[in-house]
């Protein structure tokens, strides 16, 4: 069973605008690194955000462990989108709260109003929230406020908040854009590495190649809402590459 | 608006071929026209409203004399007496009452008149901009002359009228205060799975918290300003002191009442600017 | 060992324990901060408002929607005799703001610290006029001027401009303040006067803030020249009292209404208007 089938899906942002994805189809399975690559104004981010619906998608279908989720509403939405972790390009942590706030407002999902509003949080969360900062590696900055952070480990922290959703699905926006190649790479280790432990297939949309190549094991290319390529990563080759990047004027 | 008042360079000399003149054929002609037309409009209003111009020259001089005359001394003794100061207090109490209530209300109706948060575009929307229009539109006078006609004199409907007034006042700035968020945030919450007031509790409130403290003070400002003198038909606190010497001609006491009313706005300025400046700094 | 505690060591971990117990902590403290505030408001509201209502003129709840309900609907019949004050009500409002901008320009002028011409005395002048002006509400500026010049609408007109003053005067000063000096620096270079400066080098640069603060400043003045009628300074605010006396409370509602429709018009042409201008 594939954890994700995407079928012909189609978007735009607005009725008459131009067409952002014109009919892309994948499938993610159990244990997927999937990295989306292409020019910017590909439309990677589109695809990422229609998946969890942050944008709606126009068309087409989107089968969540063979669970429709173009047609889901309220609640459910909800429901659906507690199931998928996310991890932004800007990190868009809350900055005026602390790390530990941050953390838990990935349960928020599975909290209560009331509890949401005083942010009492149950204890097993605060726990879980305390592993995983140590798994991240930014236990001692626990009540620190989010600003306070470099871009490194305000990523971590993003990385920690989705994890703590419990996702059966991570999706992966631009997650190194806003760093330093040596921290974009220890950050793309980190995802990798928690993925791989807790086993959640991950859906990462990252312009740089060579990351890509190394850290997935399959490789969408999207050219202008087109899809180009779709397979494992060493099926990928220059030409492949020069293709997808024809348009992108340097 | 009016392009040919600002100032150009001078043409180099040398080039003697191109003809310059300030004077642009339609352009400079529509521009005279605006101000000719504004001019006229402002004869004619003089006109309209039957404006004694001759009087207006005599003003300063009799202004000047029925101050030193009939304000001069103020009677400094009347606003120091007890019962003055009692209305003092009531004023402030007013003042902050309404202004509480005004913010409590005005922070829902600034988050559903939010174009980027509101609940509902189509409904909820256009119906919280025009509640927080009509509260500003109308002027705490009128509000306090409606609510002393329909609950009689007396505090309430100051604290009412102050109410509507700080709404209308707040709610607006607050609205405009959420539009101006990163909504990067606000994805992060909604791709957590977090409903509507989860989002705004953790997605939008951390944002515009310092920004809304800031008008808040601004709007206690606005609200005792306008309570010093609500009073005056009916509705609580010292402007009812004044209304009254007025209208006795008590005009040594009236300057005493104004003198106070300054001072206390002074006051009540200087610490809100200090508030505000620390406020500010909390960021 | 005593300053590890102190300090911020890395290797003191948090356990479960202490960030729940602090968390609590922190929860308590604004738990009290809020009850502290709501004591407070509680006690106001007792003061003010129970002890202070007359809760037996109100009556019951049904005796206040019965007096509220009076107001409900319109005196049609009203509105052509509206016609004419509402124009009052406007032109108040335009002259009124437009002679506001003439007081201002000395206020404005003494009132931004780098243009000043004589730091120890204009300056602390000019906020005083600002101050003064803005701290008195229109309704004694008015009541005065009635007194000074009569009832009628040169009162309104005089009430509204010194009340301008100081907003609009505040907000020019600051943007004179911010002005970019480069510009002030060539036409001094040119050997302009001081004078000149001011035309050339400042007025462009401030003038689309200053229109717009004028602008915005107008709009609020009609909300206020339609109530200066209830202390004798013309426009809509004498009708409203004349209905209010004469307890037609639908005339009321049909000045209201009035005023409504007029301040939309202002906000609408505010909004274009400050849209060409910037």
């Amino acid at each position: 069973m594939a954890v994700l089938e995407v079928r012909d899906l189609r978007a735009r942002y607005s009725a008459s605008g131009p067409e952002i994805l014109k009919g892309i189809s994948f499938r993610v399975e159990a244990d997927d690194f999937f990295a989306i690559i292409g020019p910017s104004g590909a439309g990677k981010s589109t695809l990422i955000r229609c998946i969890n619906r942050l944008v709606e998608p126009s068309g087409g279908e989107i089968l969540f462990y063979d669970r429709e989720v173009t047609k889901l509403r309220g609640r459910q939405l909800r429901m659906l989108r507690r199931d998928m972790g996310m991890i932004f390009q800007e990190f868009n942590l809350i900055d005026r709260m602390s790390v530990m706030d941050n953390v838990l407002s990935g349960r928020l999902g599975y909290t209560s109003n009331l509890r949401s509003l005083f942010r009492a949080f149950p204890r097993d969360d605060i726990q879980h929230a305390l592993s995983l900062l140590d798994r991240v590696g930014l236990l001692e900055h626990v009540d620190k406020r989010a600003d306070k952070l470099s871009g490194g480990q305000r990523q971590r922290v993003g990385i920690a908040r989705a994890l703590m959703q419990n996702p059966k699905l991570l999706l992966v926006d631009e997650p190194t854009s806003a760093l330093d190649p040596k921290i974009s790479r220890e950050v793309m280790a980190l995802i990798k590495q928690m993925a791989t432990e807790l086993k959640v297939p991950c859906l990462c949309n990252i312009h740089d190649v060579q990351l890509a190549m190394e850290f997935c094991n399959k490789i969408i290319g999207l050219q202008d809402g087109n899809k180009m390529f779709d397979g494992p990563t060493k099926e990928m080759d220059q030409a492949m590459l020069d293709q997808i990047y024809d348009m992108e004027v340097l | 608006m009016n392009r040919d008042m600002e100032p150009r360079p001078a043409t180099p000399s040398g080039t003697p071929q191109r003809e310059w003149s300030r004077f642009k054929f339609p352009d400079s002609l529509i521009g005279y026209g605006i101000w000719l037309s504004i001019l006229v409009f402002l004869a004619y209003t003089v006109e309209y409203l039957d404006i004694p111009l001759d009087r207006l020259l005599g003003m300063f001089g009799r202004l000047g004399t029925t101050l030193a005359d009939r304000y001069y001394p103020p009677d400094i003794n009347y606003i120091m007496d007890a019962d003055y100061l009692e209305y003092v207090i009531e004023t402030i109490q007013m003042a902050y009452l309404g202004a509480l209530f005004g913010l409590l209300a005005s922070i829902p109706l600034g988050w559903f008149g939010s174009y980027n948060m509101t609940p509902s575009r189509l409904f909820v929307y256009p119906i919280a901009r025009f509640i927080s229009m009509g509260c500003r539109a109308v002027h705490e006078m009128i509000w306090a002359i409606l609510f002393v006609t329909i609950i009689g004199f007396g505090m309430l409907p100051g604290v009412l009228a102050l109410m509507f007034f700080s709404t209308g006042f707040a709610a607006k700035l607050f609205a405009e205060e959420i539009e101006a968020i990163d909504m990067g945030q606000v994805d992060a919450m909604r791709a957590s799975g977090a409903n509507l007031f989860q989002i705004m509790i953790f997605g939008v409130f951390p944002q515009v918290r310092v920004a809304f403290t800031g008008i808040a003070i601004y709007t206690w400002d606005v609200a005792f300003r306008a309570a010093t003198v609500v009073g005056f038909f009916g509705a609580g606190g010292m402007g009812w002191y004044l209304k009254r010497n007025i209208l006795q001609i008590e005009t040594e006491r009236v300057a005493a009442i104004l003198l106070s009313i300054i001072f206390l706005v002074l006051i009540s300025e200087v610490i809100s600017a200090w508030a505000r400046a620390r406020v500010m700094t909390m960021k | 060992m005593g300053d590890t505690l102190a300090s911020p060591a890395p290797a003191v971990k948090p356990t479960v324990d202490d960030v729940i117990r602090s968390r609590r902590q922190n929860r308590y403290a604004k738990g009290a901060f809020f009850a502290l505030l709501l004591i407070m408001v509680v006690w106001s509201i007792k003061v003010t408002v129970i002890e202070d209502t007359d809760w037996a003129r109100i009556g019951s709840l049904g005796k206040v929607i019965e007096a509220a309900n009076r107001f409900i609907g319109i005196d049609f019949s009203l509105f052509p005799s509206l016609i004419g004050p509402t124009i009052e009500t406007l032109m108040i409002a335009c002259l009124g703001t437009l002679l506001g901008v003439f007081l201002c320009i000395p206020a404005a002028w003494f009132g931004a610290h780098n243009i000043t011409p004589y730091k120890p005395v204009t300056y602390p002048l000019a906020r005083l006029m600002m101050t003064l002006s803005r701290s008195i509400h229109e309704i004694v500026w008015a009541l005065f001027f009635v007194a000074a010049v009569g009832l009628g609408a040169l009162a309104g007109v005089l009430a509204l401009a010194v009340r301008s003053i100081g907003f609009i005067a505040k907000m020019s000063a600051e943007a004179i303040e911010d002005i970019d000096p480069g510009p002030v620096e060539a036409i001094r270079a040119t050997g302009g006067s001081d004078f000149q400066v001011v035309i050339y080098g400042i007025l462009p640069q401030v003038l689309p803030q200053v229109l717009s603060v004028i602008v915005f400043e107008w709009e609020i003045n009609i909300r206020r020249s339609a109530i200066l009628g209830l202390v004798g300074a013309g426009g809509l605010g004498l009708v409203f009292f004349r209905q209010m006396n004469t307890f037609n409370y639908h005339g009321v509602t049909s000045v209201i209404v009035a005023i409504l429709m007029l301040i939309l018009l202002g906000e609408v042409f505010s909004y274009f208007a400050r849209k060409t201008v910037i």
